[in-house]
């Protein structure tokens, strides 16, 4: 897993490291029951306040994404996350392109017009 | 000059509150009516232009110099009081050096420096020495401003101090030591409880471990509040407007910023997203476009507002 939070981002740092290990759970990078990185560690890689990390992670508890075992730490769920969590980084996705495409007055029928011509074209390209 | 919006902490657990604090040199204000509210534990960032008041401010806080006007107490203990014991509490990075034993070599101006700190973890400052590489048999003297900058960040952290005051601390490191500073302050903070105040100019820097802000400008603090409520109560808003609309009187106030020019403005500006579109919409413009700021960006126009 890699973990990593971009202070130019407007998401605030803590909501970053937690879609950051949600992505890592649904790509398979981080397993199931695995420790996530010591609030210490994660804050001294990522150069953020202690205080941000330790958010993150009563938030990733509170979403059902990690749990903590007292004195170890806190550790990836067991469950594999449910499809919800595949369907909220599409959301994110599809909530992005919206906002671009109203920046320059692009409908939804256009746009989801535009991305399956994309698509195929690159079908072809990789055909070809 | 008004405050943009009123402080938003409460009076309880802070670590640092001044309450209408001046200093005056001669007719000159350096600093008027400062009432800051520093939360116990927290990361506060003081962020203003050279010469808005930041070193005045700190220099008060430790009572090394005496106010005008209002009061300043640290840790519940009133500053012009008991400086000493206020002192005693702080682990403190001047913006710059004044050696009091210019003749003394960096080991020897530690071991001094110890005597005065029961608290010193001496394993700790030995850490600390390697890791910002100090030249332990210099002269102070002859120490150049990001060596000496590393001295002090040592003789600061070393005690384990409750309040850490860093005047800009990242000033004269050069990229590589201000990210080990960086890293050394983030692991210090998770293993030892602390309230820090840094004041800088450059909130890039530092923008990483701020969760309180306060702005100061022209010796006025413009405002100070949590982080998180800057990134929701800030949004650029983009929008098209009719031509010769005359609209934009009514948005005084809550206008950080506007740019733009005929039919096409945007904003920066204060409010809930939703009350302030609404307001836009029923002022005849229509808006596009609705962003976030991200922290430096938000902190920028909170600097060049002249509200």
């Amino acid at each position: 897993m890699l973990i990593r939070v971009d202070s130019s981002d407007p998401r605030p740092i803590y909501a970053q490291i937690v879609d950051e290990v949600r992505r890592a759970l649904v790509l398979g990078t981080l397993l199931p029951d695995t420790p996530l990185p010591s609030v210490r560690q994660l804050a001294v890689t990522l150069r953020v306040n202690p205080n941000t990390v330790a958010q993150a992670y009563r938030e990733l508890e509170h979403l059902g994404l990690a749990y903590v075992r007292r004195g170890q730490g806190t550790f990836a769920a067991s469950s594999p996350p449910p499809d919800q969590d595949r369907a909220s980084l599409a959301r994110d996705i599809a909530a992005h392109a919206l906002d671009e495409a109203q920046r320059i007055g692009l409908s939804i029928d256009e746009l989801i017009d535009t991305i399956r011509t994309v698509s195929s074209t690159r079908d072809e390209d990789s055909r070809a | 000059m008004t405050t943009l919006i009123p402080p938003q902490i409460g009076a309880s657990d802070l670590a640092i509150v001044t309450r209408n604090l001046s200093k005056q040199y001669g007719s000159q204000f350096a600093l008027h009516d400062v009432s800051l509210h520093v939360p116990t534990g927290a990361v506060y960032v003081l962020v203003g232009p050279n010469g808005a008041g930041k070193s005045t401010t700190i220099k008060l806080l430790l009572d090394l110099i005496r106010p005008t006007g209002g009061s300043v107490e640290v840790l519940g203990l009133d500053a012009q009081q008991q400086g000493p014991l206020v002192r005693a509490n702080i682990g403190y990075v001047p913006e710059q050096s004044e050696w009091g034993y210019p003749w003394m070599r960096v080991r020897q101006l530690l071991d001094h420096h110890r005597a005065y700190f029961p608290q010193w973890d001496a394993a700790y400052a030995e850490r600390l020495s390697a890791l910002f590489h100090l030249k332990t048999d210099s002269k102070v003297s002859a120490l150049s401003k990001g060596e000496a900058r590393r001295v002090h960040l040592t003789m600061a952290l070393a005690h384990r101090p409750p309040v850490l005051i860093l005047d800009e601390p990242t000033d004269g490191l050069d990229p590589i030591m201000r990210d080990e500073t960086m890293a050394a302050l983030v692991d210090h903070l998770a293993e030892t409880p602390t309230t820090v105040l840094i004041s800088t100019h450059r909130v890039e820097e530092v923008q990483q471990i701020a969760d309180h802000i306060g702005v100061l400008n022209e010796g006025t603090l413009r405002t100070q509040l949590p982080t998180e409520a800057l990134r929701t109560s800030l949004r650029r808003y983009r929008a098209i407007v009719p031509d010769g609309w005359q609209g934009a009187s009514a948005l005084d106030g809550a206008v950080l910023q506007r740019t733009g020019s005929g039919r096409e403005i945007e904003w920066i500006m204060w409010g809930d997203e939703r009350d302030v579109t609404a307001g836009l919409t029923t002022l005849g413009a229509s808006v596009t476009d609705v962003t976030a700021l991200s922290f430096f960006d938000a902190t920028l126009a909170l600097l060049k507002s002249k509200g």
